[in-house]
């Protein structure tokens, strides 16, 4: 990969904050390196306190890092100009509550010199792509949690950007909008759009996400493909049906372990070598085979792994 | 780049004429100009002088009032709000922020100096109170002083909190109306030290004084156009200088 196929590029970030006047510094980021590439779904995932937020906003240049860089389309973050290529939604976003969502799309364009005869186009098709076409018109007071996460992404994307930067997106959002805005980050990525994802959901992370980095306490425990995940040897996960009787005593003598499974039907984890033998036995022998399945270790218990083995190494 | 100080200044502006507390500050100096009226009744003598006092009293003190009211709220609420986070998320400088908050705060002040002008003229033709160039001039340097104390205002506001920023903008607002008279009262004080200190009091802070020509404008005396063009040229000198401050500050900060 080249220079140019990485957004976003993090070394050594650090970042102390004062708690009060006169108090101590305390370290919430302790020198964080991660990387992002052109055209990934990354997500960027950690407990609360974790750092996520802070990254994210020395990302967007609202806070400033004490040492460390912090790159974004080769770009220092402290910079302006490139954010033209840049949409940002922070989570449980603020507007201006007397504009109505079709006004505050309009203001926000127009920071980002979207051309002035193109705005109201503009505008309509991202009330359109977050679900709030019928809602344009109406003052954002009046908007409910979730609508106000889809105008925070509505603003983000006014301007065409290539990269979005979504914090805690699906948060404030029913099952049914959780789906529309995962679908809509899908969809974005697929016309090319970099997305980086700050989310506690574990589960939209598995489904949307190429890579993750995972942050606890200030540092990285985590960062690779989510194929990473799995754990070596590959196992499988095997549902057979329709086992003769003494095709099943024979593997229970094989595998030394009673088989588990209702009726006729029996489920194995086992490693790929065994698994293709197996299913070839089982086809001479008259069984089906009802599932056949890579395992998978699931983020979750990767993340509290992580989240574990960080709380030893952490200094008491 | 100017499309987005625009932006935000307009918006600015809008926010500015929802708060009601503008409206009741304005209604106020408007029932105070109208009043006037019935203040020169009692005298005899110089009726439309005391009127035309109480009417420039009622839009100096109002339009100040307003100022450091909306001023020192004027960054602080931005960031309080987090509204700040999705607009310096875009191609948006924090000077171009600070510019634009500051010049639609100017432009709304202006507008309600422009409504104060007028009931000001209503009340002044009716009472056949006579009107001229003093006058314009006199409410010009009026609309710059409120431009300076919304660019002091808003300095506060970059790192205060409004209560705090509010104490300061008040310090300094009567200060700077003092320093005039101090230095005066230095220049007699027979003592070289207290001379010094008066005028350095004097030159580092903003001479407001300079730049309340209301009883020349009252008496129909001349202004001298050199101490027009001295207080403009100060005036604006301030306005920058604490709007350059404030961006400098502001750069610095974290927006947790």
């Amino acid at each position: 990969m080249t220079d140019v196929d990485t957004i976003v590029r993090v070394e050594g970030l650090v970042k102390d904050f004062r708690p009060g006047f006169g108090l101590r510094r305390k370290r919430v980021l302790h020198g964080i390196s991660f990387e992002v590439k052109r055209g990934e779904v990354f997500g960027f995932i950690g407990p609360n306190g974790a750092g996520k937020t802070t990254t994210l906003k020395v990302l967007m240049g609202l806070i400033r890092a004490s040492a460390g860089r912090a790159e974004l389309l080769g770009h220092e973050v402290g910079e302006s100009s490139y954010r033209r290529q840049v949409g940002f939604a922070p989570e449980s976003p603020y507007f201006y509550e007397f504009l109505t969502g079709r006004e505050i799309l309009s203001f926000y364009a127009r920071l980002c010199e979207v051309a002035k005869p193109r705005i109201a186009a503009r505008v309509d098709e991202v009330l359109a792509q977050v679900g709030l076409a019928g809602a344009g018109d109406a003052r954002l007071r009046t908007y409910s949690k979730g609508m106000l996460q889809r105008i925070g992404i509505a603003q983000a994307l006014v301007h065409d950007p290539s990269v979005l930067f979504l914090d805690e997106p699906m948060s404030g959002l029913d099952p049914m909008g959780r789906k529309e805005i995962r679908d809509l980050i899908v969809r974005l990525n697929r016309e090319g759009k970099t997305v980086f994802m700050n989310t506690h959901i574990l589960s939209d992370v598995e489904m949307i996400c190429d890579r993750v980095a995972i942050i606890v306490a200030g540092r990285i425990a985590y960062e690779g493909a989510l194929e990473a995940f799995e754990g070596e040897p590959k196992l499988y996960d095997l549902t057979l049906a329709g086992l003769p009787a003494d095709f099943a005593e024979e593997l229970e003598a094989t595998l030394g372990t009673s088989l588990g499974g209702r009726g006729d039907r029996v489920t194995l984890r086992l490693p790929e070598k065994e698994t293709n033998e197996l299913v070839q036995a089982a086809l001479a022998r008259g069984a089906r085979v009802e599932e056949l399945m890579r395992h998978r270790e699931d983020l979750e218990a990767l993340f509290l792994r992580a989240v574990r083995s960080q709380g030893k190494e952490e200094p008491s | 780049m100017t499309g987005a100080v625009l932006a935000i200044a307009t918006n600015t502006v809008r926010d500015a004429l929802r708060n009601r507390v503008l409206y009741i500050l304005v209604f106020f100096s408007l029932v105070m100009i109208g009043t006037s009226t019935a203040l020169s009744t009692l005298s005899y003598v110089e009726r439309t002088r005391i009127l035309q006092d109480v009417g420039f009293a009622a839009i100096r003190f109002f339009g100040a009032a307003i100022a450091i009211f909306m001023g020192v709220g004027l960054i602080h609420r931005e960031v309080e709000r987090r509204t700040i986070y999705t607009i310096l998320s875009k191609p948006v400088t924090r000077a171009q922020f600070m510019a634009g908050k500051y010049l639609g705060l100017v432009a709304t002040l202006w507008l309600q100096l422009a409504i104060m002008m007028a009931a000001f003229a209503v009340v002044s033709l009716a009472s056949n109170a006579e009107l001229g160039v003093g006058h314009a001039i006199a409410l010009g340097l009026v609309a710059l002083e409120l431009a300076l104390v919304v660019a002091f205002a808003t300095l506060f506001s970059s790192f205060a909190t409004p209560f705090l920023a509010a104490c300061y903008s008040v310090g300094l607002y009567l200060v700077g109306h003092l320093t005039r008279d101090l230095r005066a009262l230095g220049a007699s004080a027979h003592s070289n030290a207290v001379e010094d200190v008066t005028l350095w009091i004097h030159r580092l802070f903003p001479d407001l004084s300079a730049l309340d020509r209301s009883i020349e404008a009252v008496h129909g005396l001349a202004i001298p156009p050199a101490e027009i063009g001295w207080a403009v040229l100060m005036g604006v000198a301030w306005c920058l200088g604490f709007l350059l401050v404030a961006v400098v500050v502001f750069e610095r900060r974290d927006f947790r």
